[in-house]
């Protein structure tokens, strides 16, 4: 797989705004491994390499349990791995990813809605874009994983 | 909820981002690329908006309603218009098979590299706003 372009080189003022949306979006989250969690689920479903090899290692540094990492594609079947906070975050991301496959259904909704304020919910949403955001970029150029952006 | 009062710094970064992603490309290609994502992500607060955008900027009515159906709609749209929108459908939908070498090389083609990261930058940005808009269900016609 060739890299095909620098973006991020080239496009210095969308990577700064982009960099500012995540981070505004982190801070107001204000769970960090939670946040990494959804990060890397929506890294899986839009299939972005070099964001899952990011997370992931970010995930292992954080010091989450190997098991939660690789059982994550599975969150649905993998029992008391994952907390009904960290469950209801996991629906709202894939379907905020996956927009093709349907909206964003009021059940799944209002299960996030039950477990983060509204401020919390805001936030985990422009967590959810701007992972979606990355990914786009990093999956039309090819972005290698492994290496610096 | 009302997104933007709840996460302004997450909406300013986010008008950060149209202005860098638009810079310079051709502004009823930026209406077609805004329209085709927001057709395909379904948002209707989108949708509407840009349909308005696309009138107001003197696009013709064929253009706008056949845009759902352009790969079928010959002499409607230029060549370069429809790797813009090829690449526009690949990259909105990433869960449905990456971004092929055909479609990244018709557009390359059409877009020499600063404008192609350009028009990459334009499809993210639409996205994000569709995937606010779609979450949050912004009401089409409303600010």
């Amino acid at each position: 797989m060739t890299h095909r372009m620098k973006f991020w080189g080239r496009q210095r003022a969308f990577y700064e705004a982009q960099l500012r949306l995540t981070l505004a979006a982190k801070k107001g989250l204000g769970d960090p491994v939670l946040g990494e969690l959804v990060v890397l689920r929506a890294s899986q479903l839009n299939r972005c390499a070099f964001c899952i090899d990011m997370h992931v290692g970010n995930l292992r540094e954080a010091g989450v349990a190997q098991q939660r990492i690789d059982l994550l594609p599975a969150w649905e079947e993998a029992g008391a791995l994952y907390s009904e906070r960290e469950r209801a975050a996991l629906a709202l991301t894939e379907a905020v990813t996956v927009l093709t496959d349907g909206f964003v259904p009021d059940e799944v909704y209002e299960r996030a809605a039950a477990h983060f304020d509204e401020s919390e919910l805001a936030h985990l949403i422009a967590v959810i874009v701007a992972i979606n955001n990355w990914n786009r970029v990093n999956v039309a150029v090819r972005q290698p994983p492994g290496q610096e952006l | 909820m009302h997104w933007a009062k709840l996460a302004p710094e997450a909406f300013k970064a986010m008008i950060a981002l149209e202005v860098a992603a638009k810079r310079g490309l051709d502004p009823t290609l930026v209406e077609l690329v805004k329209i085709r994502a927001s057709q395909v992500n379904r948002c209707a607060f989108c949708l509407d908006m840009h349909v308005k955008d696309a009138r107001k900027a003197g696009e013709t009515e064929e253009r706008i309603y056949l845009l759902n159906a352009w790969e079928e709609a010959d002499g409607f749209y230029t060549e370069k218009e429809r790797a813009a929108l090829a690449l526009t459908e690949a990259i909105t939908v990433l869960t449905d098979g990456f971004v092929p070498d055909e479609v990244y090389e018709r557009a390359a083609a059409h877009f020499e590299e600063a404008e192609l990261a350009q028009l990459i930058a334009l499809i993210t940005t639409i996205n994000a706003w569709n995937r606010f808009g779609v979450s949050t269900r912004m009401a089409p016609g409303q600010d």
